[in-house]
């Protein structure tokens, strides 16, 4: 088969040096094949290259923005935090619609494809900070590294996975008085150890989920977690307190990005390659 | 239909050139054709005609064709461009090139817009946004008083209403989005980046190969 022999041709328009780096990248023999380390020193690679930052603790939301291309303003989350005491900040109506999973058209390529989520969501009753208490307390003895800064959290895992460490982003909105949004989203790492991980912290955090009974268990729909919250009593507001007077604040827990240097600079190269290899 | 001639070449009906669809989009011409297997898979699900039907798109998105969803019906509704009432090819290819990661946000703030927008009035008003919330509090079976839901939209409109007459136009719209890009993360699909891999088998199927002969290309996926 033309694979192992490395029988492919470049478009004419590659320059000699792409063609050059392209047939080391391509070398069926890994013995002879060049190394990423080396693939970042080759001449034609570097030109234009901006070498990634990666950031391990006191990650700003910024770089986070930057490198999962996430539409989220980080700016604007820090200086609500930053606004005397931080609380949850209200979801207005069209954050709340943007949860639908009708509007997920991430479902098209997981389905497909038989993966799961990267990222999920319940509801709470409880108050903010009991329910960041409460996340941390059993995040902590999972192996969660867990940092926290004015309602800001990072979940870190401290074993290294199938793709690094996992980690994990959370963000609790408020949509009602007394009744706040969780969410969390894999930033980084094998996302079915996101999934596992996932289903270890929802038992744990079963007393703050939102649920029909009372008791508060998590119900998983066909064995899927990732199932968006399914509470069904109705919800009555304890207080007369409309939204107009709850003060608003932003809980926002910040992803931890640790590299994965070698996977997403091999994507790199290779996203520059338009042959075929048959 | 001509569907049995189709089957064999793929080209089923009236397929843009990848290269013409790569040309217009933010993708390349891989993955264009990798974005054709997907396509296949969902196009055929219930029908097998080449084309995207409003109950082939639900059963992607939920596994379940029966399953009503305004957003998903609406979204349908802007992919089906030319309003035939089933989604082709290039109409698919073009809906997602805005969903890229490296698409303007004007494109993708335009396209909820109009996403949002479910009359096709030019405004979003207050009353759709409350349907809409009461779609979504359905969906995820949350019951909030009508005095909550009121709020949460006083509260919306207060922010994004700036004229203040009960609708929102695409110049607030404009303006509200960047007070808040969270709102746009809908309209961005980081798998878009990596379609390539997802779906490899378009390698076998590649129609563009400068040098094997276009006999030699057909086989069949």
């Amino acid at each position: 088969m033309k694979i192992f022999k490395a029988d492919f041709d470049c478009p004419p328009w590659f320059s000699s040096s792409a063609k050059k780096l392209i047939k080391r990248i391509l070398d069926p023999n890994p013995l002879t094949r060049i190394t990423v380390a080396e693939i970042i020193e080759n001449e034609w690679f570097k030109k234009g290259y901006i070498p990634p930052r990666f950031e391990r603790a006191d990650v700003s939301l910024d770089d986070v923005d930057a490198i999962f291309n996430e539409s989220r303003d980080s700016r604007n989350l820090v200086e609500q935090c930053e606004e005397g005491s931080a609380v949850p900040a209200t979801m207005n109506a069209f954050e709340l619609i943007s949860t639908s999973q009708g509007l997920n058209l991430s479902s098209l390529f997981e389905k497909q494809m038989g993966l799961v989520k990267r990222e999920t969501r319940f509801t709470s009753k409880c108050p903010a900070n009991e329910i960041i208490s409460k996340i941390e307390k059993t995040a902590m003895p999972m192996g969660f590294g867990v940092k926290k800064n004015n309602y800001k959290m990072k979940l870190l895992g401290e074993k290294t996975g199938r793709k690094g460490h996992l980690a994990v982003t959370t963000e609790i909105f408020q949509v009602a008085p007394s009744l706040f949004m969780v969410e969390l989203r894999k930033s980084e790492g094998d996302t079915l150890e996101f999934h596992k991980f996932y289903n270890n912290l929802s038992t744990g955090l079963k007393d703050i989920v939102w649920t029909t009974t009372d008791r508060g268990k998590v119900e998983e729909k066909d064995g899927d977690p990732f199932v968006p919250n399914s509470p069904k009593s109705a919800f009555t507001p304890k207080s007369e307190n409309s939204l107009k007077n709850s003060s608003k604040a932003l809980i926002c827990i910040t992803e931890a990005i640790v590299p994965k240097e070698a996977t997403s600079e091999q994507q790199k190269a290779k996203g520059r390659m338009h042959t075929k290899c048959l | 239909m001509g569907c049995l001639q189709c089957k064999a070449k793929r080209l089923c009906p009236k397929r843009e050139n990848p290269v013409k669809l790569a040309s217009q989009t933010a993708f390349s011409v891989s993955e264009v054709e990798a974005l054709f297997e997907l396509f296949k898979i969902i196009s055929s699900s219930l029908i097998d005609d080449g084309l995207i039907s409003k109950e082939e798109f639900r059963l992607a998105l939920f596994h379940n064709n029966k399953k009503k969803n305004i957003f998903t019906d609406r979204i349908f509704d802007l992919f089906d461009a030319n309003k035939k009432g089933v989604i082709d090819f290039a109409d698919f290819v073009r809906a997602l090139n805005v969903f890229h990661p490296n698409t303007s946000q004007e494109d993708k703030i335009n396209f909820s817009f109009r996403l949002y927008d479910m009359d096709g009035t030019g405004f979003i008003e207050r009353q759709e946004v409350k349907e809409m919330l009461i779609a979504l509090l359905s969906e995820c079976e949350m019951k909030l008083s009508e005095e909550i839901i009121e709020a949460i939209l006083d509260k919306t409109f207060m922010d994004a209403d700036t004229n203040q007459d009960g609708k929102i136009d695409m110049h607030e719209w404009k303006s509200f989005v960047s007070r808040n890009p969270s709102l746009l993360r809908v309209m961005t699909l980081p798998y878009l980046r990596d379609i390539t891999t997802t779906f490899p088998s378009f390698v076998f199927n590649t129609e563009v190969d400068e040098v094997a002969t276009l006999s030699e290309n057909t086989r069949s996926g």
